[in-house]
């Protein structure tokens, strides 16, 4: 009997080892309630230093530097939601990952969007600027990254000189493609062109695989393709005014008079709106947001 | 040289792999099937460098742990079955014996990487990239790992020649982290203004175990070639340092009292 019941399955152990995890989760649920109101954890990096995480790495710094690179995309993803976010931890994750591993070009890159973009990022140009340069001084070769940092210059700073000398510099790197020395001729004779624009989205929606970037370039493209459709709307409400004196209340008042075709839809399929000023502008239930114009160098923010 | 260090060998690998050591394999699969799994959903471009880096840091890892904790074991463990005693008998020298209980447990962490390095090739194939030339360089990394391997398990065996388990690997792992840090320790020297400081973190550095001569697991993951030079350096450097130190080893054990 005795030998049964060391060699048979231990039922009561089992459940008792069930129960009792079920009351640690029940106690640590408990806990959890209660700290929220005693202390609200305050988000930051344990370790802000690169050089002693790198330091502390013992070697694996690379893997490290994956660590620290997800960190960065969770942190951003955490907060595309609804409502003002801050992104105080974007950029220093960041380069603690680019500094474990400079050649950890996607880092660079995407990080860079992430740090410029003014609704869906830190709005932060200036540190994208930032990691991007370093990234260039890192994988000197890497064409693609001076594209970037044209790119930063040309449409978040409208500085386009600057941007025309990165194109320039890029498009003699090794494996860069053509348009890297029309951009530079483009940038430097035309200014900022929403035309130009939607070419470095589309190369960037072209360029990746990743299907998060790829809906960031397409949202980009959609913005575009909206800010391209009201400046064409507004043009002919001023034309409108000038036939009839007034602007016309609606556009489908101004498809009546023979100056569409039909009304127009924005890239969601939403029709546009027109304001008493004549000034055409997205459905509200569009989710597509056109961003701020970019300030000028040298303006204050 | 007689045949009996390889009969040691052999026995201290069956001993390794009855003693459930190839378990930790069970883990590494487990790691590299929810690393390719859960990467791309979590992270952004880099799926298959995290395969890369997160399996040669793990066959890295891992190997150095089993080095370490076996290895200071191989002789104490011998002396307090008091199975050395009736080895001793037999005609063997205790160096030949010393060099049988290495080669056993490096002939176990080749075995284990070996496998390791299956599960990271299959991981590489999973994340869907065909493979390229580059992906060979892959191999030289885990062959450098293999190296300080060798190198680690040689000095946890010569601690355990005169030092309690627990000693020994604390003694194993400083040097372990001092050889990491062997550049930093150079460097330190120079920029201090004592020359007496500068010729002894100098000479420190030539002395220790200079592990991150090694460590290329994040030049391979970027696809780029390791000179043929750093092959045979870090081959060679490996081979003189084990001789080094199995030979200390001998000479520690051979005058051990075992009364």
């Amino acid at each position: 009997m005795s030998r049964l019941r060391a060699t048979g399955v231990p039922w009561a152990a089992l459940a008792a080892i069930v129960m009792l995890f079920g009351l640690i989760a029940a106690m640590q649920a408990r806990i959890d309630a209660d700290a929220r109101g005693f202390a609200v954890q305050k988000e930051e990096l344990l370790l802000s230093s690169p050089t002693a995480i790198q330091k502390l790495s013992l070697g694996y710094d690379s893997l490290l530097a994956d660590i620290y690179w997800t960190r960065a995309v969770q942190y951003y993803g955490s907060r595309l939601g609804p409502g003002k976010h801050n992104f105080d931890l974007l950029y220093p994750l960041l380069d603690v990952a680019t500094t474990l591993d400079p050649k950890l070009i996607v880092a660079y890159r995407f990080g860079a969007i992430f740090l410029s973009e003014q609704v869906l990022g830190a709005n932060r140009t200036d540190l994208a600027i930032k990691l991007v340069k370093r990234g260039i001084e890192a994988n000197p070769d890497n064409w693609r990254l001076s594209g970037d940092l044209g790119f930063l210059y040309y449409w978040r700073m409208k500085d386009y000189s600057d941007s025309a000398a990165v194109y320039l510099d890029g498009s003699k790197k090794p494996g860069a493609p053509p348009w890297m020395k029309l951009m530079a001729a483009r940038v430097a004779a035309m200014g900022g062109s929403i035309d130009t624009s939607r070419m470095i989205w589309s190369q960037v929606y072209e360029s990746t695989q990743d299907p998060r970037i790829r809906k960031m370039a397409l949202k980009e493209l959609e913005e575009l393709k909206a800010q391209d459709d009201e400046q064409h709307l507004d043009e002919l409400a001023a034309d409108y005014r000038k036939r009839f004196g007034r602007f016309p209340v609606s556009i489908e008042e101004m498809r009546k008079a023979g100056f569409l075709p039909q009304v127009p839809v924005d890239a969601e399929g939403y029709p546009y709106r027109l304001g008493a000023d004549g000034k055409s502008r997205l459905d509200p239930r569009s989710p597509i947001v056109i961003e701020a114009p970019p300030k000028p160098p040298g303006a204050s923010n | 040289m007689s045949a009996m260090p390889g009969i040691v060998a052999i026995n201290t690998f069956r001993e390794a792999v009855r003693d459930r050591v190839l378990y930790n394999l069970v883990l590494f699969a487990l790691m590299m099937i929810g690393a390719a799994i859960l990467v791309g959903q979590i992270s952004l471009g880099i799926e298959r460098l995290v395969i890369i880096n997160l399996g040669l840091s793990a066959i890295s890892i891992f190997g150095l742990l089993m080095a370490v904790f076996i290895g200071v074991g191989l002789v104490y463990k011998e002396m307090e079955k008091r199975t050395l005693y009736t080895l001793l008998a037999k005609p063997i020298r205790r160096s030949e014996f010393l060099v049988g209980k290495y080669g056993g447990l490096l002939l176990t962490l080749v075995v284990n990487t070996a496998f390791m390095t299956l599960g990271l090739v299959a991981a590489l194939y999973y994340v869907g990239r065909p493979f390229v030339s580059a992906d060979a360089w892959i191999f030289v990394a885990i062959y450098f790992i293999v190296l300080e391997f060798a190198l680690v398990t040689a000095i946890a065996l010569f601690f355990s020649c005169f030092s309690s388990p627990m000693l020994s690997a604390l003694f194993t792992l400083g040097i372990y982290v001092t050889g990491v840090f062997g550049t930093d320790i150079r460097d330190f020297g120079e920029f201090t203004k004592s020359p007496v400081l500068k010729v002894a973190t100098r000479s420190l550095y030539y002395v220790i175990p200079n592990f991150h001569n090694f460590n290329v697991i994040g030049a391979v993951a970027h696809g780029e070639a390791i000179p043929v030079s750093l092959i045979w350096q870090n081959s060679l450097y490996a081979i003189l340092y084990v001789t080094l130190v199995l030979v200390a080893a001998s000479a520690v054990f051979s005058r051990r009292n075992m009364k």
